[in-house]
């Protein structure tokens, strides 16, 4: 079961967590600075200007003004489309759809003209764009606007994903995304959005990036090696807590980007544990669990102890109702539940 | 050079560009017929050649254009080296891009290869005017698209941002009357395209597609509207395709007459006997002019054919900048 608990939506702050970054102004600050590095950097989105819905973009309309801030109509292809012909030009144009959902509008622009072009032209273009997608379901925002669904766009060749959990990586990720001269998704999940997380000093450091293609070990552990991401690393950290009372070890693994993948430290963990289980929002028919799970059964099978798992949306729409969307996704109880099973065969 | 000598030689140059494009696809086609090349078969604009031709003359270099899948028009109209375009075509490794793709593209003339996706490359072309507007300077982008195309959703979004941002973009719409086997008649209930212009905000101009030297003026005014900030338009250039959809499409859906009167209005022989009338050619030069352009398209043919493959470790490049 999904727990809500382990996101306090706007509730009471710690006193020790006031200095703590919220994981929006995480990416708020990242693209702050870069556009105070670059004025290559422009912006582009619905209401992004005076009111974005989740509020990352807060600000930027009154320190870079409306050229470089540019409020859009209802025009997914129109905008996608125009970051890619500016990112063509010399631009580097950071797009917020409302809804990460909404790429499916404008897949086009993205999966044939973006990620394509560079090839299409023997290597004569670049598309240095982002595009940033709130995603992810706990918010009851209905089955269209609560999807993960990077492994669409992770399976297209050309696209860099990348799929931040903390402020620190937040503010990393999204700064080196723009640096990219690729295109690069960006999934926020939404339920991270006011949560706040320690950050270390590196975090003020206006150079600071965190390299694609590198995972975090969030958690070391000797039993069993749990892949997750966004909202369900810090369930998987939930349930390794669980587990621990118990003396079960369990290593938590966060990819941070799925293209590229950092398969050497997932496979190295497996390696060590001889188990994998992977967890994830994403639908479970051909998405980025089984990904993970065939890249280490080729290269670690030997190393196995017991059959690899997978936790994700079973295939249905994200529900609209609170309960029935808590029933579909996994989270900490359900991740306890599969680790005691893997560890009793 | 005079004035009137600056534009007599500007219809000179128009007449050999469209003969150019005319010949070298003729000669793209035959290579498909002959079985030389394989593949999808190539997308000719026989007919076509004084939207391109036209549109070309108007700009300068930094401004850009997007093609479509028949896009070698506007590449020869830019100044594209023909041997470099065959070589491309016959997927030689000595082509714009190396000979891996159909999408001859030359970013230092301005020509940015697109077309596999119908419409796509306008929304593209607004974004490239985006970045022209932001930087200065002046330069603007053409976004060519063809009947078919002006009812995709790409178009109207894009006709709608640029008029709302102002953008430096001429929406040029190649209108050859079918998309594929679809008369536009059918497709387009509006007497022209340029008439949704209204729609958007913009202006809209139609124009003779068929008359060069009328898309050249028709463009010129547009270009000099983006140059100086005044923003998009619209431009339906009404032609005529006179080969099928692609080169082995015999046009089963048009009938003799049809194709006979669409021949009548060839957009080269239309300019080649201005020209004649108006004495700035002789029956002689224009002998000497296709013996050249003849000379040329072979020579480019040779070259491709010269060419080498790309080996087959180029596959994986090119794809990460």
């Amino acid at each position: 079961m999904f727990d809500r608990r382990l996101f306090r939506a706007g509730g009471p702050v710690k006193p020790e967590e006031r200095e703590w970054p919220t994981f929006r102004s995480a990416i708020g600050e990242g693209m702050r600075e870069e556009m105070r590095r670059d004025p290559g950097v422009i912006q582009m989105g619905e209401d992004i200007a005076l009111a974005s819905p989740f509020g990352v973009t807060s600000g930027l309309a009154a320190e870079f003004g409306s050229e470089r801030v540019r409020d859009t109509p209802c025009s997914e292809v129109a905008v996608v489309g125009a970051a890619v012909g500016a990112a063509i030009g010399g631009m580097r144009p950071v797009v917020e759809l409302q809804f990460g959902d909404f790429m499916s509008v404008a897949i086009d622009q993205l999966t044939h003209q973006a990620a394509m072009l560079r090839y299409l032209t023997g290597g004569q273009v670049k598309v240095p764009l982002v595009i940033r997608l709130p995603c992810g379901a706990g918010q009851g925002a209905g089955s269209q606007h609560s999807q993960a669904l990077y492994s669409w766009f992770a399976h297209v060749p050309g696209i860099k994903v990348a799929l931040p959990s903390t402020s620190m990586d937040a503010k990393g990720l999204i700064k080196s995304a723009i640096r990219d001269d690729n295109p690069v998704l960006f999934f926020e999940h939404k339920a991270l959005y006011r949560t706040r997380w320690p950050v270390e000093p590196a975090f003020r450091d206006a150079d600071f990036l965190i390299p694609f293609g590198r995972a975090a070990v969030r958690r070391g552990g000797k039993d069993i090696t749990v892949v997750a991401t966004l909202v369900m690393v810090h369930h998987a950290l939930a349930a390794a807590e669980v587990l621990a009372a118990d003396g079960v070890s369990v290593e938590v693994i966060d990819p941070r980007t799925l293209v590229p993948l950092d398969m050497e430290t997932i496979v190295g963990s497996v390696r060590k544990t001889g188990r994998l289980l992977v967890v994830d929002e994403a639908y479970l028919c051909c998405g980025i669990q089984g990904e993970i799970l065939a890249g280490v059964t080729e290269s670690a099978f030997s190393a196995l102890k017991s059959a690899p798992r997978r936790l994700g949306n079973p295939g249905v729409p994200v529900p609209f109702a609170p309960s029935l969307e808590d029933a579909v996704l996994p989270g900490r109880d359900r991740i306890v539940k599969a680790i005691r099973e893997m560890l009793a065969t | 050079m005079s004035e009137a000598q600056a534009d007599d030689a500007m219809k000179l140059g128009l007449l050999r560009t469209m003969l150019l494009i005319r010949k070298l696809e003729t000669a793209w086609g035959d290579a498909y017929f002959n079985e030389e090349i394989g593949g999808i078969p190539p997308s000719l604009s026989t007919g076509q050649e004084a939207v391109s031709a036209g549109a070309c003359a108007a700009l300068e270099q930094g401004d850009y254009v997007f093609t479509t899948h028949r896009g070698q028009a506007p590449q020869v109209a830019r100044g594209l080296d023909p041997k470099r375009i065959m070589a491309e075509l016959y997927c030689r490794r000595d082509g714009y891009n190396k000979g891996k793709s159909y999408h001859v593209t030359d970013v230092t003339r301005g020509v940015i290869g697109m077309g596999g996706i119908v419409a796509a490359q306008v929304p593209v072309a607004g974004g490239m005017a985006l970045a022209q507007k932001l930087k200065g300077g002046g330069r603007v982008s053409v976004a060519f698209f063809g009947d078919g195309a002006s009812n995709e959703g790409a178009v109207h979004e894009t006709a709608n941002l640029a008029a709302m941002w102002t953008l430096p973009l001429i929406l040029l719409c190649e209108n050859n009357g079918y998309c594929i086997t679809l008369p536009v008649a059918a497709a387009v209930k509006t007497a022209s395209i340029a008439d949704r212009a209204a729609g958007y905000g913009l202006p809209g101009v139609t124009v003779d597609g068929n008359d060069a030297l009328a898309v050249r003026d028709a463009v010129a005014a547009a270009v000099a509207r983006a140059r100086s900030g005044g923003g998009a338009t619209l431009i339906d250039a009404k032609t005529l395709r006179l080969g099928g959809h692609l080169c082995h499409d015999a046009q089963g859906y048009r009938s003799k007459e049809e194709l006979a009167a669409a021949w009548e209005r060839c957009p080269i022989k239309r300019l080649r006997e201005r020209l004649l009338a108006e004495a700035l050619l002789t029956a002689e030069a224009y002998a000497r002019l296709e013996a050249e352009v003849d000379g040329e398209v072979a020579a480019a043919v040779e070259f491709a054919r010269q060419s080498p493959a790309p080996q087959v470790r180029e596959a994986y490049e090119d794809l990460w900048a």
